[in-house]
C-alpha cells in the first residue's frame, strides 16, 4: 500500500508536469504552407494574389506568408530549415542560395524545371540555385541598382545627368559643397554593395577561381583604385554616418539630405510611401526625384552588383508537393507581371518588358544590362555573415589606409572562401 | 523557518522518506534533457567537423583535438577573451558599486520616494533587452540622435554627426551603459533585501563608538552581506561574461565587428555566421571551462569560510 502510493505520487507528479507542456489536440483542418517572404520587396498586390491563388487552387488548404528581415538571414535560415518546424518555401538572397543548395538545406527541383519555366528563367539564378548538376532555387525576381537623384539640387547648381562615373562623383562633391549637412552621394560605411561598381569599374574584383582555389583580389592594384575612388566619395561626397547601415534611407532623403543615392530599384516605393504608412515616405517629393543607371568610367551602364532573390521548397517540408504548388504559383505568368509593375525584373525573362518603358523602368533595364555578381562559391554567405566587407567599408570610410585594410581583408576572405 | 522543517523531516522520516525524491524525479529528468543533453550534444561537436551541412544531416567526422588547437591557437580568439574579461570586468565593478549604493540611497528614503526609485529600477530591469538596445541606440544615433542633439547645443561642443560606436572604446562604453543600466536593479534589490536585515542595535552602537559611515560599512554591513555580495557578483560576472544580445544588436547599428566582438558573441559568429559550428562548439565548452572555474573558486572559497 506505501509503495503504491510512492508510485502514484510519482507518477501524479510527473502527469502534473507532462500537463504544463501537453499540447491541444490538433484539429485536422488541413495542411497550412508558410511561406518565408523578406523584407518588403514583394508588394501587397502580389502577396494577396499568392493566397488567394493558392487557397483556391488547393481547396481545405492554407497558405501564410511570413515576412523575414534581410539582417541575419542566413544564420535563421540554417537554424530554422534544419529543425522539424521548417517553413515551407522560402525565399533567399541569390548570392546567399549557394550555401543552402551545398549543404541539402533545397528540395530538389531538377524534375520540375521545365514546368517551372525552363530556359526562360534567369540564367544567372538558375545557376545560383543549381548544385553539383542539381536545380533546387529557382528565381525569385532580380533586381538592379539605380541612382536616385533629387532634381531640385541638380537645377540649382546646373549639374547634368553624369555620363561617366567620374562625372557622378563630381556631381556629388558639387552637391556636397553647395549644402551644408547634404550628401551628394549619400554613402553609409557598412553599404559594400554600393563600393563594388567602383572596384568593377577600375577593373578589379573581389575574388576569382584559379587553379582549383579562391584568391581575393582586393589588393590588386586595380581594385585599390576603386577603392581610393569609394574613399573619397565616402569623405569628401557623404555626410551619413561611417558604420552606419543603407536601410531607412529614405528618412534622410525625405530631410532633403541627400542629392544622389544608389539604392534597388524598388527603393521608390520606399521613398513615395505614403505618409501615415508604417514607414513613412513623402510622396510631394515624387516631382524632383529623378533616376538614372550609374554610369560606368568609359561611358554605357557601370557594372553593378546584381541583387535578387532565389526561392526554394525546403527539404524538411512536411507538405513538398503542396509546397511546388506554391512554388509554381510564384513564378506563374500573373505573379511575376505583378513583381514587374512594382519595378522588379521578372524571373522570367520573357516578361522583362512588364516593368515598363519610364525612366525608371529604363534606368533598371540599362543597370540590369551590365550587372554582375559576387564570387559563385558556397562559403561566400559566410563572407556576408561574418560581415566582413561591412567592416571592411567602415574603416574604408574612417579614412583608414587602404592598402593595408585591403590586404587584411584578402586574407579573411582568402580564408573563408579555401 | 529552518527548525520546524528539520523536525517536521524527522518525524516524517520513517513513514516515507522516498516520496520527497519520487517528487523530484520528473524535474530532475527534464533539468538533465534540457541541460544535460544541450551540453552533451555542445561537447561532442566540438570534436567533429561539423559545418552546415552536417547540419542538414550529412555524417559528421570526427576530428579529435583539431577544433580546440586551431582555436586556442588563433590570435583573434585571445583578443575577444581578453577584450570579453576586461569589459564584463569592468561592468561587474560597476554594477556592483552603483547598485550598492543605490541600495544605500533606498535605506535612507522615505516611503513615497523608495517607492519611486523602485518602480524605475523595475522598469529598467523588466525592459528587454534587444528593446532597451535599439532605444539607445537611438539615443545615440549618429543623425538624429537625441545625445548628440543636446550635447551640441553646450557653447563649444559640435558633436552633429559624431559615431559613438566607430571607435571600439565608444562602443564598448554606450555598451556598458545599457547593460550596467539594466544589470544595477537586480544588484539594488538583491543588496537592499539583505541591507534591511542588518540589526539596527549593532548599527547604532558602532555609531556611538564614534564609527563613521565608511567603517560602519567596512566592518558591519559588508560582513553581514557577504554571502549575498559573493552571490551576486558571480551572477553578474556569468551573465557579463557571455553577453550576446547588447553587443549582437549594438554591432547590427553601428561600430566594427572584427575590433567589438565578445565571447558570446563570436561563438555565433563563428557557428551560425561562418557556419563552422565544430569550431564553435570549441569556444563554447572552453568558455563553460572558464566560467565554471570561476564559480568553483568563488563556491569553494564561501564553503570553507562557512566551515571555519
Amino acid at each position: 500500500m506505501r509503495k503504491l502510493s510512492i508510485v502514484a505520487l510519482g507518477a501524479a507528479a510527473a502527469v502534473a508536469l507532462a500537463g504544463c507542456a501537453a499540447e491541444a489536440p490538433e484539429a485536422e483542418t488541413g495542411a497550412e504552407i508558410r511561406v518565408w517572404l523578406v523584407g518588403t520587396d514583394t508588394p501587397q498586390e502580389a502577396r494577396d494574389y499568392l493566397v488567394e491563388t493558392f487557397e483556391a487552387e488547393n481547396p481545405g488548404n492554407t497558405l501564410v506568408i511570413e515576412e523575414q528581415a534581410w539582417g541575419g538571414l542566413v544564420d535563421k535560415l540554417t537554424t530554422s530549415l534544419s529543425g522539424s518546424d521548417s517553413p515551407d518555401v522560402v525565399e533567399v538572397g541569390n548570392t546567399q542560395a549557394a550555401a543552402f543548395t551545398s549543404a541539402g538545406a533545397f528540395l530538389d527541383l531538377t524534375a520540375d524545371y521545365e514546368a517551372l519555366g525552363g530556359d526562360d528563367l534567369l540564367p544567372g539564378f538558375v545557376e545560383a540555385g543549381s548544385y553539383d548538376g542539381a536545380f533546387y532555387a529557382a528565381p525569385y525576381y532580380s533586381g538592379a541598382r539605380v541612382v536616385f537623384y533629387d532634381t531640385a539640387m541638380y537645377d540649382d547648381l546646373g549639374l547634368s545627368v553624369p555620363t561617366t562615373l567620374e562625372e557622378f562623383v563630381a556631381n556629388g562633391q558639387a552637391i556636397a559643397e553647395a549644402n551644408d549637412g547634404v550628401s551628394g552621394i549619400y554613402f553609409p560605411g557598412q553599404d559594400w554593395y554600393n563600393a563594388l561598381p567602383y572596384i568593377w569599374e577600375n577593373g578589379g574584383e573581389i575574388a576569382t577561381f584559379e587553379n582549383g582555389e579562391w584568391v581575393p583580389g582586393f589588393s590588386s592594384p586595380e581594385s585599390i583604385a576603386g577603392l581610393e575612388m569609394v574613399q573619397e566619395v565616402m569623405t569628401t561626397a557623404s555626410v551619413a554616418p561611417k558604420d552606419g547601415n543603407e536601410a531607412e534611407a529614405q528618412v534622410p532623403y525625405c530631410n532633403g539630405e541627400i542629392g544622389q543615392l544608389s539604392a534597388p530599384s524598388w527603393f521608390k516605393w520606399s521613398i513615395l510611401a505614403p505618409e501615415d504608412a508604417e514607414a513613412p515616405g513623402c510622396p510631394d517629393k515624387e516631382a524632383t526625384l529623378g533616376v538614372f543607371a550609374l554610369p560606368g568610367l568609359d561611358g554605357g551602364p557601370a557594372q553593378v552588383f546584381a541583387g535578387g532573390s532565389n526561392i526554394a521548397v525546403s527539404a524538411n517540408s512536411a507538405h513538398p508537393e503542396l509546397a511546388k504548388s506554391a512554388l509554381a504559383i510564384l513564378l506563374s505568368e500573373e505573379y511575376q507581371s505583378i513583381l514587374g509593375g512594382a519595378g522588379l525584373v521578372p524571373a522570367l525573362v520573357s516578361l522583362g518588358d512588364t516593368i515598363g518603358t519610364d525612366a525608371t523602368a529604363q534606368a533598371i533595364s540599362a543597370a540590369a544590362s551590365n550587372a554582375k555578381l559576387t564570387p559563385a562559391s558556397p562559403a561566400w554567405a559566410e563572407v556576408e555573415a561574418a560581415g566582413v566587407l561591412q567592416d571592411f567599408f567602415v574603416q574604408i570610410a574612417q579614412g583608414g589606409d587602404v592598402a593595408q585594410l585591403a590586404a587584411d581583408v584578402d586574407a579573411r576572405i582568402a580564408d573563408i572562401l579555401n | 523557518m529552518a527548525l520546524a522543517s528539520t523536525a517536521v523531516g524527522t518525524r516524517r522520516r520513517r513513514r516515507g522518506a522516498l516520496a520527497p525524491a519520487m517528487l523530484l524525479v520528473p524535474t530532475g529528468v527534464v533539468l538533465l534533457a534540457i541541460i544535460g543533453w544541450p551540453l552533451i550534444q555542445l561537447i561532442i561537436i566540438s570534436f567533429q567537423e561539423y559545418g552546415r551541412a552536417q547540419v542538414f544531416g550529412r555524417p559528421p567526422e570526427w576530428v579529435g583535438l583539431q577544433n580546440y588547437i586551431d582555436v586556442l591557437g588563433d590570435p583573434f580568439f585571445w583578443d575577444v577573451l581578453g577584450r570579453s574579461v576586461l569589459f564584463a570586468a569592468a561592468n561587474v565593478v560597476l554594477t556592483m558599486v552603483i547598485g550598492t549604493l543605490v541600495a544605500l540611497l533606498m535605506m535612507r528614503l522615505h516611503r513615497f520616494f523608495r517607492l519611486l526609485v523602485s518602480v524605475g529600477l523595475l522598469l529598467a530591469w523588466a525592459m528587454p533587452a534587444l528593446t532597451a538596445v535599439v532605444v539607445w541606440g537611438w539615443m545615440f544615433d549618429t543623425q538624429y540622435g537625441v545625445i548628440n542633439y543636446v550635447l551640441s547645443l553646450l557653447p563649444g561642443v559640435d558633436l552633429i554627426g559624431h559615431s559613438w560606436l566607430i571607435e571600439p572604446l565608444s562602443f564598448f562604453a554606450v555598451a556598458t551603459i545599457i547593460i550596467t543600466w539594466q544589470s544595477v536593479p537586480f544588484v539594488a534589490f538583491t543588496v537592499y533585501a539583505g541591507l534591511t536585515q542588518v540589526p539596527d542595535e549593532v548599527l547604532e552602537a558602532a555609531q556611538l563608538d564614534g564609527a563613521g559611515a565608511v567603517s560602519r560599512f567596512r566592518l558591519i554591513v559588508f560582513p553581514y552581506l557577504k554571502s549575498i555580495f559573493l552571490v551576486v557578483t558571480i551572477l553578474q560576472v556569468i551573465w557579463d561574461l557571455r553577453v550576446f544580445t547588447q553587443i549582437y544588436a549594438l554591432q547590427g547599428i553601428g561600430g566594427i565587428r572584427e575590433q567589438t566582438s565578445t565571447i558570446g558573441v563570436y561563438i555565433f559568429q563563428t557557428s551560425l555566421g561562418t557556419g563552422d559550428f565544430g569550431a564553435g562548439g570549441a569556444i563554447a565548452v572552453i568558455l563553460v571551462i572558464v566560467m565554471m572555474t570561476i564559480s568553483l573558486y568563488y563556491v569553494k572559497k564561501s564553503i570553507q569560510e562557512e566551515t571555519l
